[in-house]
């Protein structure tokens, strides 16, 4: 068996053996889609004709596979370093892309399940989410935005050591995001210059490619901007991810 | 390359270290440490908490850079991470290092296939370390003895040549370690390095073709325990029952330079065993009287506190602290 796929092994008994984080990460999602769908039943975005529904279903979707990917891997990581456990795998042969590769697959799966889920739930007559002709764009670009969130991840596991620190450094960074790129409330409605600021934002861009793939919003130009932007975002956080990417706590 | 069998000409050393120093902030660690440890050597690093032995174990395992000098494993330098040279290695983990919410068994199948190493290697080294029956058993639930043949056997199961153990008995009760003394016997009898960190003077002793004493980053003396012991100063004692001999007669004795009350023994100090024990004998007989050499506590101890005077004034820092 490779190291990569004894990892992959390891991390899904792991994940699937934790039924508490387990079931919050997939029901996190749909908490915002009942709290969101409650609120603005029946209304419209102005002058889009989408209604909030759909709007927010689309956001909450990016910020919630976002948000998992970038905690899993962060969390791991960190309890990783801490436990020891990267020391072991340091000190073997594995490559790093074996540890790193293994994660990635397990963020994908937990990214391809919370989306089906949430958008299953969605489709609800509860919720009436009618799902736009481009859907199957969904999977290429939540697999990107999966891959450069991940990164994020690899970032925040590597400075934080301890689970509090983890949980501070990735709120501070997803919450505010979420709000400043549209994930919840329309970007219209924001003043221009916060509009401008989004634009520094990898989750704008997952948001403005789900939106058109998932809710119809804006047109297939938005798919490809995102998911250029997606693709900076990820070679610059893969970047600083290699630079400063710790075995032990004290290298 | 060059300097690896440049002196002997033969095969390398299993480690060579030469001129390793490493410095945090304004206290030197380790200290111009030069060791040179054959293939198949059992090898024992002793030293206080402090004295650097944790610190000089990570440099010669390629965790952490010496700030100078150089270190050697088969010729070859263990920094940079070098995956080529790490088969050959094992490293005992800290007992905490487990992947989390596997079994036994499954954890030690993740570590055993970061090596490549076969699966059959997983149940002979669970068997080795005395884990069979606890291979379903999640590491979480395992005992702190049983962590801790665990982590051994992460260190093992991919059948290194040079093993690095970090005191492997420390947690364990005194059967467990007496098992654990036969898995290493049974280690060095088939030809492995061993090199091993312990505060049990005793089994150092009975276990170790050589230990290094280590004092302050510096390294003391490197012998076997056997030399070390014959070349001490530190006297052998005499051990009287009680009401035996009164301890003014016992300090007549020629040859006694001590006369001590013990556990209900009367302890005599000497140098010079036997002529105190014939003395002894002329005045009341040998009945009881039992006689210990000095042992190789008895000689760290001396040792230790002969020369971490020198900087007894710093405070010697904790070797880990667990958040």
């Amino acid at each position: 068996m490779s190291a990569y796929a004894a990892l992959t092994g390891a991390g899904y008994r792991a994940q699937v053996r934790d039924k508490t984080t387990l079931f919050f990460t997939f029901a996190f999602p749909l908490l915002f889609l009942v709290v969101f769908g409650l609120i603005f039943k029946g209304q419209a975005v102005e002058e889009s004709g989408l209604s909030y529904l759909s709007y927010t279903a689309a956001g909450v979707l990016s910020w919630g596979v976002a948000n998992a990917a970038v905690f899993g891997i962060a969390f791991t990581l960190m309890q990783w370093r801490s436990d020891d456990i990267l020391r072991l795998i340091r000190m073997s042969p594995a490559p790093l892309s074996a540890v790193i590769g293994s994660r990635y697959v397990i963020a994908l799966v937990v990214g391809a399940v919370q989306s089906l889920l949430f958008v299953g739930v969605a489709m609800l007559p509860v919720f009436g989410l009618e799902p736009a002709s481009g859907w199957p764009l969904l999977v290429p670009v939540l697999a990107l935005g999966v891959t450069t969130f991940l990164l994020l991840g690899v970032i925040i596991g590597s400075f934080a050591n301890t689970p509090e620190s983890v949980a501070a450094v990735a709120n501070f960074l997803m919450l505010p995001m979420a709000f400043l790129s549209g994930s919840f409330f329309p970007l219209d409605s924001m003043p221009g210059w916060l509009q401008k600021v989004s634009l520094v934002m990898p989750l704008r861009y997952l948001n403005d490619a789900v939106s058109h793939a998932l809710a119809g919003r804006g047109d297939a130009s938005d798919v490809w901007t995102g998911c250029a932007g997606l693709l900076v975002f990820a070679v610059v956080f893969g970047a600083v991810a290699v630079k400063t990417f710790r075995w032990t706590r004290s290298s | 390359m060059s300097s690896a069998s440049a002196t002997t000409g033969g095969p390398p050393p299993a480690v060579r270290v030469e001129g390793v120093s490493k410095r945090y902030g304004d206290r030197l660690a380790v200290d111009g440490v030069r060791l040179e440890i054959r293939p198949g050597e059992f090898f024992g690093l002793l030293g206080p908490n402090g004295a650097g032995k944790s610190t000089l174990i990570e440099i010669m395992e390629g965790l952490r850079r010496a700030d100078s000098g150089t270190v050697a494993l088969f010729g070859r330098p263990p920094w940079p991470r070098d995956t080529s040279l790490l088969p050959r290695i094992g490293v005992q983990t800290q007992s905490s290092a487990f992947f989390v919410r596997q079994t036994a068994h499954e954890h030690l199948r993740t570590v055993a296939a970061l090596y490549g190493a076969p699966r059959g290697a997983v149940d002979r080294t669970l068997e080795a370390v005395g884990l069979t029956g606890q291979r379903k058993v999640r590491v979480e639930a395992l005992s702190g003895g049983q962590r801790q043949r665990l982590a051994i056997a992460s260190a093992l199961v991919h059948g290194p040549e040079l093993i690095f153990l970090d005191e492997p008995t420390a947690a364990l009760d005194p059967q467990a370690r007496r098992d654990l003394w036969e898995v290493l016997r049974g280690l060095k009898a088939e030809g492995r390095t061993i090199v091993y960190t312990t505060h049990h003077l005793d089994e150092a002793e009975a276990l170790c073709d050589r230990i290094a004493i280590l004092v302050d980053g510096r390294i003391a003396v490197t012998d076997s325990p056997h030399n070390l012991v014959t070349a001490s100063r530190a006297p052998s004692r005499v051990l009287l029952p009680l009401g035996l001999l009164d301890a003014e007669r016992a300090a007549a004795v020629e040859g006694v330079e001590r006369v001590d009350v013990q556990g209900g023994s009367l302890v005599l100090e000497t140098h010079t065993v036997g002529q105190v024990l014939s003395a002894v004998d002329r005045i009341s007989g040998l009945d009881g009287v039992q006689t210990r050499t000095a042992s190789l506590e008895d000689v760290y101890l001396d040792l230790t506190s002969r020369l971490s005077g020198t900087a007894a004034a710093a405070p010697a820092p904790a070797e880990t602290t667990e958040p």
